[in-house]
């Protein structure tokens, strides 16, 4: 069975709601496959080697926790996003304990869904453990924590520094800004403030004051994007 | 319709049951006093008996049967049939000496022990004795009256049926009474929750003073109905809350579409309106959310997620977070802390508290905000201080409500749910929030309950009496 790299199972009961996120996805050259219930999604999730799914939490006949259980006991491991009107710690702990690999809670920006639904497919074909990161002329040693700019090092808090490394991995990608608050300060809750742009604020004067172009750049309503100019 | 009820009552069947128990132990202890009575009394008879017998049958084996007739003409001459019962038979059956009047007819063997009445027709005199015949043919029955065990019985009777009725009416009047009593306070209590349903929740359970297990219960039911009236008294502002806040900003989108719609505009119009509107649907969302948010923590069990979490090392990061923040108003937040302070949690609530409150102290305090954590002898504790206007003391237990806004604030962004999340998660937590003055600007402390590791309380060495 070939993988093919750009095809995306949704799982959405409400018609609506998948032909928004098919059509979302579609603009991001996916190719989607629409399941409306429990039950079709895990036949066609069985048969079909997508590249990443999207699952939602209530489905009829066949609960979305329940589908993703059953098929990573059949050995299917396409990286799977649940979404949800449930966002609360413990909805997200047992979606995630079932085999899910991230959270998306309703309503949510189209943006927030392609940028998590790259990051899982990027993650189902490549695995980036390197200890070295380089980006345009910014360069990261995660081993002794320092970073350079065109070989002069930026000082930089932890949290920062870990959040530069995030940006750094996902270089090229938006990364929302719950995804940050997720993979940095360990939180799964927005806390409906500007606090972290303000934060972000913060670290690009850091890394990108004065120097010969920006790093990082803001996607307004979604998040953050580090990339070198081509 | 109180007697159905009394009868009906569970109570009074225990009381029945109870009634009907203590009846019958009374009836099986003077079954057996009577027993073991009757049976000494006939013992002690028929040693008597025996002992008598033997006496004549000595006397007639020793010195024949007329000398057998004069020691028993003896024996009965001046004494009532009390003292005893002899009767000699000759073998035709004719009398020769005693004091009955002929031979009981219940005796017609040869020779045994029998209880009998008496012939004569003066009463049923029970008798009991030995009889037998003698070798020349003639017969003798030796024997006593039973009338002691007789009237003895009937003491034994008397107690049992004047007993029994004493113990019934006193058990029937207790079990009526206790009864009663029971059925009477349920009845209060039913009345009550009658009440409550017809007409809501303002009746409460009346007190007897009394201070037993009814009054406990009728005050729980009633501290119950009070914390009840509170969260419905808060449900109902809420909702009132939630119509309006959520009311004024879709008002205001509606509006805004409705001018559109007709006003036909240029694309960077539309752009600008969508973009508007699309900022002004994600407050109402995030409102929303933040409501969800505090009554799901309202309604979380504390026990299931909560781990030891050290609250320095999450005040240290909000602190950093907002530190940036603060930089921006040209202040800074000062993050200060004794050392390892554990406390009993959950991380991303307390988190989302100490950001709040940070949140409020560099949205309207402006300069530096102080973060302290410390661990003293009255808990760990968080304060966060600044030095903006502060709270007028009036306003301090308001500002809690939730979408509460003091009047100055009403303009500044952010929609008033940010200390009733506070609230949630130190109601959570069992931690007390204290408000004062750090004049000039507000100082508000979380107060932790002390961690138990094992049997000590953990409180940071050389942190105890810090004061924050």
């Amino acid at each position: 069975m070939e993988r093919n790299a750009r095809r995306v199972l949704v799982i959405e009961d409400d018609p609506d709601t998948a032909e928004q996120l098919a059509e979302c996805l579609r603009n991001s050259r996916y190719e989607v496959d629409l399941a409306v219930d429990g039950r079709q999604g895990l036949a066609l999730g069985l048969i079909t080697n997508y590249v990443v799914m999207t699952v939602d939490r209530m489905l009829p006949r066949i609960d979305g926790i329940e589908v993703i259980r059953r098929l990573r006991e059949d050995g299917i491991v396409t990286p799977t996003l649940i979404i949800s009107a449930l966002g609360e710690v413990d909805d997200r702990v047992r979606g995630l304990r079932a085999g899910g690999d991230d959270y998306l809670v309703k309503p949510f920006a189209f943006a927030e869904l392609q940028a998590r639904v790259d990051a899982l497919a990027r993650r189902s074909t490549t695995a980036m453990r390197e200890t070295l990161l380089r980006v345009g002329d910014l360069e990261m040693d995660l081993l002794t924590r320092t970073a350079y700019r065109k070989g002069r090092a930026i000082e930089l808090l932890p949290k920062e520094f870990q959040l530069l490394a995030y940006l750094v991995r996902h270089a090229g990608q938006v990364v929302p800004r719950a995804m940050l608050l997720q993979h940095v300060w360990d939180l799964h809750f927005d806390p409906m403030t500007n606090v972290l742009d303000v934060y972000v604020g913060r670290l690009r004067r850091k890394v990108d004051g004065e120097r010969a172009y920006p790093l990082i750049h803001t996607v307004r309503g979604v998040g953050f994007c580090l990339r070198a100019p081509d | 319709m109180l007697l159905t009820r009394t009868l009906k009552s569970s109570t009074f069947r225990v009381a029945v049951i109870c009634i009907a128990v203590f009846s019958g132990a009374i009836v099986a202890l003077l079954g057996f006093v009577y027993w073991a009575t009757a049976d000494y009394v006939h013992r002690r008879c028929d040693a008597e008996i025996s002992a008598d017998r033997a006496s004549l049958v000595q006397a007639y084996e020793k010195a024949g049967r007329d000398v057998l007739v004069n020691t028993i003409n003896q024996r009965i001459v001046g004494r009532g049939i009390e003292a005893g019962i002899y009767l000699l038979l000759d073998p035709s059956l004719g009398v020769l000496a005693g004091n009955l009047k002929g031979w009981p007819p219940a005796l017609h063997r040869i020779q045994g022990w029998a209880d009998f009445e008496a012939p004569e027709a003066a009463g049923h005199l029970l008798l009991r004795g030995t009889y037998e015949t003698l070798s020349d043919g003639s017969h003798l029955l030796v024997g006593r009256s039973l009338d002691d065990l007789d009237r003895f019985v009937g003491i034994i009777k008397t107690a049992l049926l004047y007993g029994a009725i004493w113990a019934l009416v006193l058990a029937t009047v207790a079990g009526v009474s206790v009864t009663r009593r029971t059925v009477g306070r349920i009845e209060a209590i039913n009345a009550t929750t009658r009440a409550i349903m017809q007409n809501g929740l303002g009746t409460r359970i009346p007190l007897r003073g009394t201070r037993d297990e009814w009054d406990h219960l009728a005050n729980n039911l009633n501290a119950m109905l009070d914390r009840i009236e509170k969260l419905m008294r808060e449900v109902r502002q809420v909702s009132d809350n939630v119509a309006h806040d959520l009311r004024t900003p879709l008002t205001r989108l509606r509006g805004r579409l409705e001018r559109a719609y007709h006003a036909g505009l240029n694309p960077e119009g539309y752009h600008a309106l969508i973009a508007d509107s699309m900022r002004e649907l994600d407050t109402v969302l995030g409102t929303f959310s933040s409501l969800l948010r505090i009554s799901r923590i309202e309604a979380l069990d504390p026990s299931g997620a909560f781990r030891i979490i050290d609250l320095d090392q999450v005040a240290g990061e909000v602190a950093e977070l907002f530190d940036a923040a603060a930089e921006a108003k040209d202040g800074h937040v000062k993050f200060q802390s004794a050392g390892r302070v554990p406390v009993l949690g959950d991380r991303d609530l307390l988190f989302d508290a100490i950001s709040n409150l940070l949140d409020n102290a560099v949205t309207h305090g402006g300069g530096d905000v102080h973060v302290t954590v410390c661990d003293n002898d009255q808990g760990p504790t968080i304060s966060v201080a600044d030095r903006g206007p502060g709270i007028p003391l009036e306003e301090r237990p308001h500002v809690l409500k939730r979408f509460y806004r003091i009047e100055r604030s009403r303009s500044s962004p952010g929609h008033g749910l940010g200390l009733s999340l506070v609230t949630a998660v130190a109601q959570l937590h069992r931690a007390r929030l204290e408000m004062e003055d750090n004049s000039p600007g507000l100082k508000i402390r979380l107060r932790f309950p002390p961690v138990v590791t094992g049997s000590s309380l953990s409180v940071a060495p050389g942190a105890s009496g810090t004061y924050c």
